[in-house]
């Protein structure tokens, strides 16, 4: 099943946990809406429709 | 002291060394004279290096007796406090690193200082490049002097605010999401942000690697440009640093910009922006016409998921972090702290899927960048953010104009283009083709020469 665009209150309780930081309970919104706004594209991305480039900036920057 | 010499360009500021009307000593105190009234209430250095000033300004009196006609010789500047310096504390904004003193210095501050420059103190900046000082914080944030109950933008709010009160003729800022730009558009300064590997983040504290860059701020798009041309150049100590030719900057000033193409991006970056910003967008858009400019209409679909660069940012930022937050994350301040958490709950999956989607506007920007010369949009939705509401720990990260060019790596001008009816700056944000910081410069100067924004002080 697909995952929601946002991020859900139990999804990010996991996501500490499984992370092993300590985020105090009122500031779990805020760090929850911080990830669901930066998610939600990502969420929504069908992978297969983006060609595969490296994934960089792509000038010769750090090159001879 | 007078506004004119603390607002004097540095064209000016050198003309008038160079006839002996002014002496780089009489100008450095009477500059850390006019810090010493203003800066009680700006709070825009955290560091005040009034002995090191001085011996820079006697040594580059030294050398004008010499005939040394170097364009920064004896030029006033100050560094953001992420700009490691030898033997002066830099302190990142942090209480973590509130007394540390480096024993290397950046290689922008070096180039600096060897071309003369005097170097009056460190600028506060955001929390590590990314977090506004909340009340209680070890330092306090910088005021915005055109209205100190506003944020002067962030992350380089001192370096915005010093410059808008005319406290230092030059300064470094860094942007990895708009620290360059959105102190600049809500100061009524200018900034500039090179392109990705133009200038050394060596000796920089790090935001996030694959965003971060380096560059000047300042009052005119000429002083953006003779700051720059020191910055620029190979440095093998950063390894984003490119080899790419470096350009005479200051030679592209003054062309007319008749036949350059600019690409007004309608998607995006119109999206929440107050009527007034989009008013004196247009009449700048109206004003590069009559200056022969060919203005039409651009879009690049895929920006509409800018805002996932967050999680290269987070993910980035807590990689650097990591170790001092689990091992004192009570020096991190309140709210930042918990910022930089989020970043270690980012998957790799998703790091990797924001990293595909950066390609795709890059791949986008650069194709649009082939059908016009330079992208032009408003630098920020908004006027400077009242600290009532930028203090409000959800406010967060707002929808923002300047990110796309973080993630394109393109280089990107920031300079006034009116003012709001409650006499706050609006700014332009110019953008170009990597390495092409010239026609960017010159075409904002060529705006900036045809309007009066730049000439109007704060009320300080």
């Amino acid at each position: 099943m697909d995952k929601p665009l946002e991020l859900t209150p139990e999804e990010l309780r996991e996501r500490i946990r499984a992370a092993g930081v300590t985020i105090p309970d009122h500031r779990l919104g805020m760090v929850r809406k911080l990830l669901s706004d930066a998610l939600a594209h990502v969420r929504a991305l069908d992978s297969r429709t983006i060609k595969t480039v490296e994934p960089a900036v792509r000038f010769e920057a750090g090159h001879e | 002291m007078s506004d004119a010499i603390a607002y004097a360009t540095i064209r000016e500021l050198g003309a008038r060394y160079r006839t002996r009307e002014l002496s780089p000593v009489e100008v450095t105190r009477d500059l850390l004279a006019r810090i010493d009234k203003l800066d009680p209430m700006l709070h825009a250095f955290v560091t005040l290096t009034a002995d090191r000033a001085l011996a820079d300004a006697r040594a580059a009196e030294e050398a004008l007796r010499r005939g040394d006609a170097r364009p920064l010789l004896g030029v006033p500047i100050g560094h953001k406090d992420i700009y490691l310096t030898e033997g002066i504390r830099t302190t990142g904004g942090s209480a973590l690193l509130a007394d540390w003193v480096p024993d290397q210095e950046s290689t922008c501050g070096r180039r600096w200082q060897e071309a003369g420059t005097v170097l009056l103190g460190k600028l506060i900046t955001h929390e590590f490049a990314m977090g506004l000082q909340f009340p209680g914080h070890r330092f306090p944030p910088a005021r915005n002097p055109w209205n100190v109950a506003h944020i002067p933008g962030g992350s380089s709010s001192g370096s915005g605010a010093a410059l808008a009160a005319g406290l230092v003729h030059g300064a470094t800022g860094s942007d990895t999401g708009g620290s360059i730009r959105g102190p600049a558009s809500f100061c009524g300064i200018v900034g500039l942000k090179p392109t990705y590997g133009r200038s050394s983040r060596a000796g920089v504290l790090t935001l996030s690697w694959t965003l971060d860059h380096t560059g000047p701020m300042a009052r005119t798009v000429e002083d953006c440009a003779l700051l720059l041309q020191p910055l620029a150049g190979h440095d093998p100590l950063d390894p984003a640093s490119s080899r790419a030719p470096v350009d005479d900057y200051a030679a592209f000033l003054g062309r007319d910009v008749r036949g350059v193409r600019i690409g007004v991006v309608r998607n995006y970056f119109f999206e929440g922006v107050d009527p007034e910003i989009e008013r004196a967008f247009e009449e700048a858009m109206a004003t590069l016409r009559r200056l022969g400019a060919d203005v039409r209409d651009v879009t690049i679909p895929s920006l509409a998921a800018t805002h996932s660069f967050l999680l290269i940012l987070l993910a980035e930022a807590y990689a650097y972090h990591e170790r001092d937050l689990r091992a004192h994350p009570e020096l991190y301040g309140d709210v930042l702290r918990e910022r930089f958490l989020a970043g270690a709950l980012v998957t790799a999956a998703e790091y990797v899927q924001a990293q595909r989607i950066r390609s795709q506007i890059c791949d986008e920007t650069a194709a649009v960048l082939v059908g016009v010369d330079v992208l032009a949009t408003p630098t920020t939705p908004k006027p400077a953010t009242p600290f009532a509401q930028a203090l409000d720990p959800d406010f967060g990260f707002p929808r923002s104009n300047m990110p796309p060019f973080n993630i394109t790596g393109s280089p990107t001008l920031a300079l006034p283009c009116g003012f709001s009816s409650s006499g706050l700056p609006i700014s332009l944000q110019l953008a170009g083709r990597p390495f092409e910081e010239g026609t960017v410069l010159r075409v904002g100067h060529a705006y900036e020469q045809a309007t009066p924004w730049h000439t109007r002080r704060p009320p300080v």
